[in-house]
């Protein structure tokens, strides 16, 4: 566009060290750079993902023929299937291995491009502008293996992702810094300390064991706070940053065994099943016919139990100048990013045991981050304290606008629901609705609080509206409601059966809220996070020869 | 309780006026949701849809001579009714076309563009221009004889595409002309 063409130097090794990057890149950049160097993953990825495929058909063979395989074993049989299983392995190894040689990635200016395939070839590119966040996975056993995978979200329905596997763990670190460093294209620690104060010193203090002079660079022996070898592995090397949130083990266990819809959960499908077994033995007596159909639930059931565990064990989030970095896992480990501009709505969630100690459960969506609950990706803070949940919110979203936005949350969680001003359904017989579900419209962000026991608050900044749709039916007109569904991107809210009046009243707001809000052409003005360095200050300066106010490819467009 | 409140009370100073808007949809009772302000698009898209529906109207009709065909032959009298169900179908869309046609509407807005459909089951979509993600114009063959065209947009919303059937060809090029400019001008962030 406007900004001048200034031809790029490949990066020396492939991942630019966002210190060294030049701070513009030409506005056109639209696709890879061909001089980038391009790079494979690390060469055991092969025996990682073939001995995966061949443990998949392992399985669904086995799964369904065990029975007939029990009766029929002989030596020879055995060693044949063995014979079998290994030629497998040895062809799977074999493709994974040629699917490998295929696959490079590079890193450069422009953005991340993956290719692969042998025959077709698939090339994959995420611009810069639009790499919404950057996650590490180690799943246990590339863990064991010292590798990990490389997740670049994109912004954009489905399968918008990228997906580097396998690296070794520390080029994964060091490739995430550096796609980081491209997306946020921003300025480095250096430039950040010279501009006068840590940007964390300038945050409320949390706790203690923040590392002053924040950062993405591992911290430096000699400097303030000097992290042990033992916390960066213990950490997957999130160690750098104002501490947000750590989750101790004993309370991530006391949060399950409080929850009393997990307990149910488990307790429902162990009687489920003990009753499926008694019965089968009183019907019929025993049979590996009944076991193996009762596997899938024999295996769904710790699998939840282990993923919900997963999900919280060792859960630790720190602030960072690239947003908020969090690590979770127990046998399979993953470090996520979220850039605090991003979030388009945050649910928050408290058990009814939960209301003692005070804890809340944070969920974050993300444009592009898929909706999934078992990895836990979406989750900004599994169970975390009031003054936790004051910094992820205070770091990550948007302003609520009212004079205490904790003690408004606070409120809205703890409140019975008919003591919340706000929007509920006028019809008398959704007598249940009408005593759970209200809707609040907050200076900064439209609020639905939820459930019973359970309590849930789902906040919808009102700046990022994407649409609104305004339902009728014969049933809806009869009673005189409407129903209203509010689209984020990522998200879609239904606020249903409200007065007709109160619908088009709040669909009149919002209009023009999704219309006014968040341009670009009045980027000062956006609202951001309380707590983050940049609030208070104006837009990020001007880089060196792009125009004063950055076009729309420039800055956040995704 | 002094910071909640259902009171609409945006924004920061000077992003926008700060009293409430007006409702912008109309709601008339016995009449459609907001169609007052919404414009009607091409009667045209009543032949048609007409002509696009013969396909299927053949198919019915096939359908209902097998039906009393059989009946006839084998002397089953209740293979008569399976007949009812096209019957039934085919009624609905000659009766109730037009006037499905005409329950479509939109408004190209100072700031969004409103779209509406529907007669039973109305919806009523937003879309404000900053927001629109890509604009789509599809002429399918039966359209082109008409001269009419289909106008699609979409926002960064989970995959939730707007469709607008039967703009005049050089409405829906002047729709998405205006969609593009006043997008660009008013663009706002994810």
């Amino acid at each position: 566009m406007s900004s001048p063409e200034q031809p790029l130097p490949p990066p020396p090794d492939g991942h630019p060290d966002p210190a060294s990057a030049p701070a513009s890149a030409p506005a056109t950049a639209a696709g890879p750079d061909p001089a980038a160097e391009r790079r494979r993953t690390h060469p055991i990825t092969p025996l990682v993902t073939g001995w995966k495929i061949v443990i998949g058909i392992i399985a669904v063979l086995t799964a369904q023929n065990i029975a007939r395989l029990a009766n029929d074993f002989t030596i020879t049989r055995a060693l044949i299937g063995l014979g079998v299983i290994a030629a497998a392995v040895l062809v799977s190894v074999l493709f994974a291995a040629l699917s490998w040689w295929f696959t490079t990635y590079a890193v450069d200016e422009g953005g991340v491009s993956l290719h692969k395939g042998m025959l077709s070839r698939t090339r994959e590119y995420a611009p810069r502008a639009r790499i919404e966040s950057v996650s590490v996975e180690r799943p246990l056993l590339a863990r064991l293996l010292g590798l990990a995978k490389v997740r670049i979200e994109v912004a954009g329905g489905g399968e918008s992702y990228l997906d580097i596997e396998y690296v070794r763990s520390a080029d994964a670190e060091e490739l995430r810094r550096g796609i980081l460093g491209v997306a946020a294209r921003t300025r480095t620690p250096e430039e950040e300390r010279r501009d006068g104060g840590a940007p964390g010193a300038a945050s409320g203090s949390v706790t203690a064991s923040s590392v002053p002079g924040t950062g993405e660079e591992p911290a430096r022996d000699g400097g303030d706070g000097a992290v042990s070898a033992r916390d960066r592995l213990l950490y997957d090397g999130v160690t750098d940053g104002e501490l947000i949130a750590q989750i101790p083990t004993g309370r991530l266990v006391r949060s399950l065994l409080r929850d009393l819809g997990f307990l149910a959960g488990i307790v429902m499908s162990i009687v489920g099943v003990a009753v499926a077994i008694a019965l089968g033995f009183w019907q019929e007596g025993f049979s590996i016919a009944m076991i193996i159909a009762l596997l899938p639930t024999l295996i769904a059931v710790p699998r939840y139990v282990f993923g919900r565990i997963e999900s919280g064990w060792g859960f630790l989030s720190r602030i960072t100048d690239r947003g908020l970095r969090m690590r979770r896992g127990l046998a399979n480990t993953r470090t996520d990013n979220i850039a605090s501009g991003r979030i388009q709505r945050i649910a928050l969630r408290r058990p009814l045991l939960w209301r003692g100690p005070g804890w809340t459960a944070v969920t974050a969506t993300v444009a592009g981050i898929e909706d999934d609950d078992e990895n836990g990706a979406e989750s900004v803070l599994p169970v975390g304290t009031r003054e936790e949940l004051r910094a992820t919110l205070g770091h990550l979203a948007a302003p609520l606008g009212t004079a205490d936005d904790l003690a408004t949350l606070e409120h809205l969680l703890t409140a019975p629901a008919r003591e919340i001003e706000g929007l509920r359904t006028s019809v008398g017989l959704f007598w249940i609705s009408r005593r759970t579900r209200v809707s609040v419209l907050l200076p900064g962000a439209l609020v639905v609080r939820r459930g019973v026991l359970t309590r849930s608050v789902e906040v919808i900044p009102r700046e990022r509206l994407q649409q609104l749709r305004v339902g009728d039916g014969p049933l809806a007109r009869r009673l005189g409601v409407l129903d209203l569904t509010i689209d984020v991107a990522g998200h879609s809210l239904n606020l249903d059966d409200l007065a007709r009046e109160d619908v088009l009243r709040l669909h009149a707001v919002l209009t023009r809220d999704a219309a006014t809000l968040r341009r670009y052409r009045d980027q000062e003005r956006w609202p951001r996070p309380v707590l983050s360095p940049a609030a208070g200050r104006p837009a990020p300066p001007p880089v060196q020869g792009a125009p004063e106010t950055a076009p729309p490819d420039e800055e956040e467009r995704r | 309780m002094g910071p909640m409140t259902s009171a609409p009370d945006p924004h920061e100073p000077g992003t926008a006026a700060s009293e409430p808007p007006r409702p912008v949809l109309s709601d008339v009772p016995g009449g459609l949701l907001g169609q007052d302000a919404l414009r009607p698009v091409s009667p045209k898209l009543v032949p048609a849809r007409y002509l696009a529906a013969t396909v299927g109207y053949a198919l019915g009709l096939i359908a209902i001579a097998g039906a009393i065909v059989g009946a006839v032959l084998t002397g089953w009298w209740w293979l008569g009714l399976l007949a009812l169900l096209p019957v039934a179908l085919i009624v609905q869309s000659l009766a109730l076309t037009p006037r499905r046609v005409r329950a479509i509407g939109y408004h190209d807005g100072e700031d969004e563009l409103t779209i509406a459909s529907g007669i039973m089951f109305r919806t009523v979509s937003s879309i404000p221009y900053g927001r629109v993600q890509s604009v789509k114009i599809d002429e399918g063959p039966v359209d082109r004889r008409y001269g009419l065209a289909q106008l699609s947009v979409s926002t960064a919303a989970g995959g939730s595409t707007v469709t607008l059937p039967g703009l005049p060809k050089e409405e829906a090029e002047r729709l998405r002309t205006l969609l593009t400019d006043r997008g660009i001008s008013t663009m706002a962030a994810l």
